[in-house]
């Protein structure tokens, strides 16, 4: 049987395609998202990969932000379930799942067999998103890719404010026009990201393992600095930002089968 | 069947339409009496031969409102000055106003000068509401407001007409008690959005009509047997389950409303006003009564514990806090009933409410998300 997630996020679209709930037969990431022709075409383009037709498919499942408005799904799930789902099949011993977006962040505390137990989320600001990120790195003229390795060459890191992306924005700007070196605002700007989720997930109770989901995860600096302050070990999910729609597609299999 | 429908279609409508109702008591030439947010002796007002309208804001945008408030107030005073400002309670006679938090202490003095043509009527209940002096003291405060309407309505208030208020809120409260159980009992007919509706609509109403037709509604209820429930069903715990929308969602993904400990509803009708002699001071003595409210000084903090005892009494699968946005009476309530029902492992979503930028989908993925949790945890 042949199952499919798609996540569609704020700012990409993803999906996954599985085989009997176990092998993956492709994957697609397209950088937009919600309200956008991503969904559809990231969808489209999975399964032409792998020369399928909607009819092949068992069952879609959609989830994200965007989850509402795909008319290609069987079902809707949020990302929550989908991510814990996800994360489950990756890392079974997970405990704490902190998935940072695109336009929010979530701390999600895992029971038994891969289910939720407790979660919180931010979506009031884009302080401690990824949007923040994507904007800081406008400032600093970098690749947003390339913010954890000018972070780590930082010697003396700044403090920057978390509670709000406009102000933090001029902050930085006024940090940079008074001279301070781009590693050291750069690795600020980490710190910043790091203290605002850190925060929520303290409030659902850090327990071991804590996996990282979401495309922050793939800062590698992020993940670093979130060790350190939450003192445990934090793992990067292995399909970073592919678990949602990896989660779907398994709990579409689930429910079919 | 068409009976039950009638009568929920009628009390939707009034629920969703007051103004109707509003011009019908216009035609009549009853006076009106609004009744700001949360806990004002209506029967005085009854009592008084006028109408009292409870007013709880409303979904719509601020233009006005925004020169007295910072954004920083609750959309429940913001929303109601707004609508007082635009003249929508034009037609009211009076509007009582309590100061139960420092946003309500603002609302009232806001009220007088912006809406000056509305009369502004102050209510200050006491803290120590246990105290024989507070019970002395709320019924000085009443002796005044009675003496305003009387001046309003150019005729004395009798005891026997406050007595006879008394008598005719009570049965209205023993009704949505007997409502709000029967309730729990049929969730397919009555959606959390039609529950809400049955007990906003005795806002607008003249509560012995309004008696009537919940008594109706129930004996109608009552003709089919307890509908099963497929689906789960949570406790709404805060000030008000408002926008609308949001009880829509709870349908959506199949959450019934087992009970609710919400100011706007069972808050205002779980105790009765204690029947005597002076009732005035029955009226008084109905604020030492009450528990369970955020608003009420409680140094035992025993609403953590009526929440878990009506969880486990209503079988209910969770509690779902409803937060208005920059309500600091529930927010500082919150922190102490969650420890309470983690350690009774009841499951708890907080979900911050705002009438004026709702912010839907958020609050949807939260109400989804939850219902998914504890949907998959059984
Ligand atoms: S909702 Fe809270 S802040 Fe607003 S009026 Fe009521 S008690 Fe005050």
């Amino acid at each position: 049987m042949i199952t499919a997630g798609v996540d569609i996020g704020s700012t990409s679209s993803k999906v996954v395609v599985l085989e009997e709930g176990e092998k993956i037969l492709s994957k697609v990431i397209i950088p937009v998202g919600a309200g956008s022709s991503g969904p559809a075409r990231a969808f489209e383009q999975s399964i032409r990969e792998v020369n399928l037709s909607r009819e092949d498919i068992k069952r879609v499942i959609a989830t994200g932000y965007g989850r509402n408005t795909f008319t290609g799904a069987d079902q809707q799930i949020t990302e929550i379930t989908c991510h814990a789902r996800g994360v489950y099949e990756l890392v079974p011993g997970v405990k704490t799942i902190i998935d940072i977006g695109g336009q929010d962040a979530k701390a999600i505390g895992i029971g038994k067999g891969g289910t939720v137990s407790n979660f919180i989320m931010n979506d009031k600001c884009a302080a401690g998103t990824g949007r923040f990120l994507e904007v800081m790195s406008r400032i600093l003229e970098i690749n947003i890719e390339d913010l954890a390795d000018l972070a780590a060459s930082a010697k003396n890191e700044i403090s920057i404010s978390n509670t709000c992306t406009v102000f933090a924005e001029s902050e930085v700007i006024s940090q940079l026009s008074t001279g301070t070196a781009r590693e050291d605002v750069a690795a600020g700007i980490v710190q910043s990201v790091v203290g605002r989720v850190a925060g929520l997930v303290k409030r659902i109770g850090v327990q071991s393992e804590v996996v990282m989901t979401g495309g922050v995860c793939l800062n590698w600096m992020i993940i670093k600095v979130m060790e350190k302050e939450l003192d445990v070990p934090v793992i990067a999910s292995p399909m970073a930002q592919l678990t949602g729609a990896l989660g779907a597609a398994l709990l579409a299999f689930e429910s079919a089968s | 069947m068409t009976q039950l429908k009638d009568l929920l279609s009628v009390l939707e409508n009034v629920a969703n339409n007051p103004a109707q109702v509003i011009n019908k008591c216009l035609e009549e030439k009853r006076l009106m009496i609004g009744c700001a947010p949360e806990y004002c002796p209506e029967e005085i007002v009854y009592a008084a031969g006028m109408l009292p309208v409870g007013l709880w804001g409303g979904s719509t945008s601020i233009k006005n409102a925004n020169l007295y408030f910072p954004a920083f107030a609750c959309s429940l005073v913001q929303t109601t000055l707004e609508l007082g400002m635009r003249g929508v309670y034009d037609r009211l006679a009076g509007i009582i106003v309590p100061a139960h938090c420092d946003h309500l202490k603002c609302f009232g003095q806001d009220w007088k000068v912006a809406v000056p043509q509305v009369r502004f009527i102050p209510l200050a209940h006491p803290i120590n509401r246990k105290l024989e002096a507070a019970v002395e003291y709320l019924k000085s405060e009443y002796f005044r407001i009675k003496s305003v309407l009387e001046e309003i309505g150019g005729k004395p208030i009798s005891d026997q007409a406050l007595s006879e208020a008394i008598e005719i809120y009570n049965d209205h409260r023993k009704t949505l008690r007997e409502f709000t159980t029967i309730a729990r009992d049929y969730c397919t007919t009555i959606t959390p959005s039609l529950r809400h509706n049955v007990i906003k609509s005795g806002y607008f109403m003249d509560k012995l009509e309004h008696t009537q037709l919940v008594n109706s509604l129930i004996r109608e209820l009552k003709k089919a047997p307890p509908e099963e429930w497929q689906g789960k069903k949570v406790i709404l715990t805060g000030i008000m389950a408002e926008p609308n929308e949001i009880l829509d969602m709870f349908e959506d993904y199949g959450l019934a409303v087992a009970a609710d400990d919400l100011a706007q509803e069972s808050r205002q009708f779980r105790t009765d006003v204690p029947q005597g002699k002076d009732p005035l001071e029955g009226l008084a003595r109905y604020w030492s009564c009450m528990e369970g409210c955020s608003l009420l000084y409680d140094p035992q903090k025993n609403r953590r514990f009526m929440l878990k005892t009506m969880a486990e009494e209503s079988r209910a699968d969770g509690v779902v806090a409803c937060i208005m946005k920059f309500c600091e009476m529930e927010e500082f309530d919150y922190p102490i009933y969650k420890k309470t029902l983690e350690e009774a492992k009841i499951p708890l979503l907080y979900l911050e409410l705002d009438l004026v930028t709702p912010s839907l989908e958020q609050v949807r993925t939260r109400i989804q998300s939850f219902a998914e949790m504890i949907s998959r945890k059984r």
